[in-house]
């Protein structure tokens, strides 16, 4: 089936009738509170429109920021955290611009972090005062077990 | 087809479970050619049923290859009966091997890491445990060159071991024993498994450490840098 609508004409129509388009001809219901461009990006959609899907790939989360105050301003809703992890304890906290002997300090008794213990960031030893940044993961050593027979 | 030399060291609670489930792997692999070859100085004893998987005492590596070779006909076994130490080593681990080590103690995992640093190729994956948790660690070699740290680089307890070999502990050492649970042996006989069928079968090395902890059903596996 031929698409029927396409980006252009959608956006010569205004909000109201695009709304009106979705509740009456495509069934699409929760838009009436909804951004133009989040409007017409959903009708292409339900259009099989492959103009929407190549803008919807490549949009990847890379998990770096976590949606704490979702009532916030625009710009202010995020908050970067950082994977952390003992051995196979492991969690997402907010340290960024903190170092790696804060950190252990402060997650010793959550991750069960030796005091002696020696931290990775991204796969390499770093000294204690190594400040962690967006992207990083830190890994603090557990020794290995030793029984098995 | 392929042709691979496998050593399992230690033929306890990990050994013994890991032991019959790499057998049957590769007695059903119409693509491999296998030798596999069984070492440990211990003795199967009554109060190792509990944890450990056997049908009879004496000898751990000579019961074990008797029982494998009954189940598993196709495989090419042999046994070594004693444990690993630095004069044996030679003889027992040889280029191009892949090791499974399954050991109670952190003096053999030195020795056989520091052994495997003069070998050209040489795939070393060796599994631990603590009551609740435990870790596997996979080192590589090939063509002379590390692909994954050994076992000592990250873990200074092991590089410097303050534990001895079974046979340097006196009858009362040998006697005395940490409590072990069944199921933490199975999980790193099993994880054990999986990375040799990623490294040896799949060709890629996913990790050089992979921990879990049965408690709080969870396993993170690291990559690390070379030192």
């Amino acid at each position: 089936m031929a698409n029927e609508y396409t980006r252009e004409n959608l956006e010569g129509m205004n909000l109201k009738e695009l709304r009106r388009l979705c509740v009456d001809n495509l069934g699409l219901p929760g838009l009436t509170k909804k951004r133009k461009d989040v409007v017409i990006d959903a009708i292409l959609l339900a259009d099989g429109n492959p103009d929407v899907s190549d803008k919807l790939e490549g949009i990847a989360f890379d998990g770096h920021s976590v949606m704490t105050k979702p009532s916030a301003a625009f710009g202010q809703k995020t908050t970067t955290t950082i994977r952390v992890s003992c051995g196979a304890s492991t969690g997402a906290f907010p340290v960024e611009g903190k170092s790696v002997a804060e950190v252990g300090e402060f997650l010793r008794e959550v991750l069960n972090v030796d005091k002696l213990s020696t931290g990775l960031v991204n796969g390499k030893e770093v000294s204690g005062d190594y400040e962690l940044k967006v992207g990083d993961s830190l890994e603090f050593m557990k020794p290995s077990g030793r029984k098995g027979c | 087809m392929k042709k691979i030399s496998i050593k399992i060291i230690g033929l306890g609670g990990v050994g013994s479970v890991l032991c019959g489930r790499i057998a049957r792997f590769l007695n059903y692999a119409k693509d491999i050619d296998s030798t596999l070859t069984l070492v440990d100085g211990d003795t199967y004893e009554t109060k190792n049923y509990e944890r450990q998987e056997f049908t009879q005492m004496g000898n751990k590596a000579e019961i074990k290859a008797g029982d494998i070779e009954d189940q598993f006909p196709r495989l090419n076994l042999d046994f070594f009966p004693s444990y690993i130490n630095d004069a044996n080593i030679t003889n027992v681990i040889l280029n191009g091997d892949i090791v499974f080590l399954c050991v109670d103690n952190h003096k053999t995992r030195m020795i056989t890491s520091n052994y495997c640093k003069n070998l050209n190729n040489v795939t070393l994956i060796s599994g631990g445990n603590e009551f609740t948790d435990g870790n596997v660690q996979l080192y590589v070699r090939e063509g002379g060159k590390d692909l994954t740290p050994d076992l000592c680089a990250y873990h200074p307890e092991i590089a410097d071991p303050v534990d001895k070999l079974p046979e340097e502990m006196s009858c009362e050492e040998l006697a005395q024993s940490d409590p072990q649970l069944y199921f933490v042996n199975v999980w790193v006989a099993t994880l054990m498994c999986g990375v040799f069928y990623n490294v040896v079968i799949s060709n890629k090395i996913e990790a050089s450490e992979i921990y879990f902890d049965m408690k709080q059903m969870s396993v993170i596996a690291q990559s690390r840098a070379l030192k």
